[in-house]
């Protein structure tokens, strides 16, 4: 299991077009930008509509289910604060109700080695400051 | 079939030293490669009236300083103080290819007659990528909190993606490798000329970020390359025989920053980009003599190799065994050595050895007979661009 403990994060910094989805995950919502015109759910965030270039969008809950789309396992310490982490799983997933949309994040509460594609993740949240939460994953229970 | 195929050519080219370390500026390696490819043509300098680069610095977190990390049009003008210049760009959405593509849209626009396009490639001391500060801002905000700290891992997720969707094995990647690196011990330019690499050597090297290990990583360097592009009429008077351009392409497929990982948006990248250059020089995958595919990262070959239909997808790993790969073999592949084994000078690298393969200037590594000579100048959805260069125009 990687340690966690002693990592310290690089904070996100939110702009015009992610502050919602920052907002959002300081509930412990999860929130993606949807195109008003055609449907469609999107991360990251974009000024557009990636599927019909529609300009209205907005943030709405989703439910944070999904699977692992793709993973690496970080072996490498050039990053001093990711060190006492190495190795750790960073995973891709891929939303059940966004299809597309991917998200970034670790495994935790897991070794390493149980990422793999296709299994079934769901989001929890971790608290970096007063100002931000960072939506996490974990194996599905 | 494209009306321009074979109207322009590739001429000379050139290489600097290449060192591990900046020892010095990188302007110095600039120069030195485009003096070598002015002269490689048997041109003098005040003939060029052409310039192009695509001078991105790739090593996260570290200042571009003109001349000394990046070296810009700008740079390369008050250095060679060009009697003659007509024409210059620096291109931004396809990499290095889209500046050689540049050069050829102007040459054959009639604004310049002799152009140069240079690569020249930066390695910082210490870390390459520094990972941002406290802060994580940009695209970055929803990759750096999570350890997503380079093009390293970056890659590595869609090639476990590819691994396990299509119930492969990573060790078959030794062959592309180990192939590579003979081909290196062929090429006096290449970084690790003289220094050998087993399939034990490979199997037993560290691992870097799951499922590249170190050997699967290209090795960054401090260097240049440059090559001269003109006219097929004027390239005919010039020393060495042209490589004519029979046609290209660039991605057409695009990705938000920040959504990493996605192997369909790397395969939609590679096809639209070979989809134009198979349609323009009227050319099919099995027409193909001699091929070179960008390999920053290993991967990136997999993704090449299907995505421009040289296999089917999820193929790609067996298609390179079998001495498939070798320059005797059906496809020889990244004859230089490749960036795994020649260092990180990013496409133009295989550019110029495309130019080589097909204007039968490759030396000892020359595959015997080459005409059609097939370049993936970069990953495909990061900036790719693709090229077949012939030595018999038609
Ligand atoms: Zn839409």
């Amino acid at each position: 299991m990687s340690d966690w403990s002693k990592v310290t994060r690089p904070i996100p910094v939110p702009n015009e077009w992610t502050k919602p989805f920052w907002d959002a995950a300081k509930q412990e919502v999860l929130a993606l930008q949807r195109c008003q015109s055609c449907g469609h759910l999107q991360h990251p965030p974009y000024p557009t509509c990636t599927q019909c270039m529609g300009i209205d969008l907005k943030f709405e809950p989703v439910e944070g289910k999904g699977k692992i789309y793709a993973y690496t396992i970080m072996y490498h310490t050039g990053d001093k604060r990711f060190a006492p982490a190495v190795p750790y799983a960073s995973i891709i997933v891929e939303l059940d109700a966004a299809p597309g949309a991917l998200l970034a994040g670790n495994l935790l509460d897991a070794p390493y080695t149980e990422a793999k594609v296709g299994r079934p993740v769901e989001v929890v949240f971790q608290k970096l400051n007063d100002d931000i939460t960072l939506p996490q994953f974990r194996l599905a229970r | 079939m494209w009306e321009n195929r074979c109207k322009v050519a590739v001429s000379g080219v050139g290489f600097s030293k290449i060192t591990r370390s900046a020892d010095i500026p990188l302007a110095a390696h600039a120069l030195e490669a485009v003096k070598a490819a002015v002269e490689d043509s048997g041109l003098k300098m005040s003939d060029i009236d052409g310039l192009a680069t695509y001078p991105e610095l790739p090593a996260t977190g570290h200042a571009e300083i003109d001349g000394v990390t990046i070296v810009s049009v700008n740079c390369m003008m008050a250095m060679l103080r060009l009697p003659n210049l007509a024409w210059h760009i620096q291109t931004e959405s396809v990499n290095i290819g889209g500046a050689v593509q540049q050069a050829t849209n102007a040459l054959l626009a009639g604004v310049c007659k002799y152009a140069v396009v240079w690569r020249a490639m930066h390695n910082p001391k210490g870390t390459y990528q520094n990972l941002p500060g406290q802060f994580a801002s940009g695209a970055a905000q929803f990759t750096a909190p999570y350890g997503f700290g380079g093009p390293g891992q970056g890659m590595a997720v869609a090639y476990t993606r590819w691994l396990e969707t299509n119930n492969q094995n990573r060790e078959k990647m030794a062959t592309l490798a180990v192939t590579q690196r003979k081909h290196a011990q062929m090429n006096p330019y290449a970084y690790f000329y003289g220094t050998p690499l087993t399939r034990e050597d490979y199997l037993n090297s560290r691992m870097v970020a799951y499922p590249f290990c170190l050997y699967d990583c290209d090795i960054p360097v401090q260097g240049a390359v440059a090559i001269v592009l003109t006219l097929a009429d004027r390239a005919r008077d010039l020393k060495p025989k042209p490589a004519y351009i029979a046609g290209y392409g660039q991605r057409l497929h695009f990705e938000v920053a920040g959504r990493i990982g996605s192997l369909s948006s790397y395969m939609e990248g590679g096809r639209s980009s070979s989809h134009l250059t198979w349609e323009r020089s009227g050319f099919t995958p099995k027409d193909v003599d001699v091929a070179q595919i960008y390999d920053g990262f290993s991967a990136s070959v997999i993704y090449g190799l299907e995505s421009y239909g040289f296999c089917k997808e999820g193929e790609a790993l067996d298609f390179i065994q079998d001495g498939r790969i070798e320059l005797d073999g059906e496809l020889p592949l990244n004859t230089f050595g490749g960036s795994l084994s020649s260092g990180r000078i990013h496409g133009l690298q295989h550019i110029i050895e495309g130019v080589l393969q097909a204007s039968g200037r490759a030396g000892e590594r020359q595959v015997k007979g080459a005409n059609v000579s097939f370049v993936g100048a970069s990953a495909p959805i990061v900036q790719g661009t693709t090229f077949i260069f012939v030595g018999e125009p038609y």
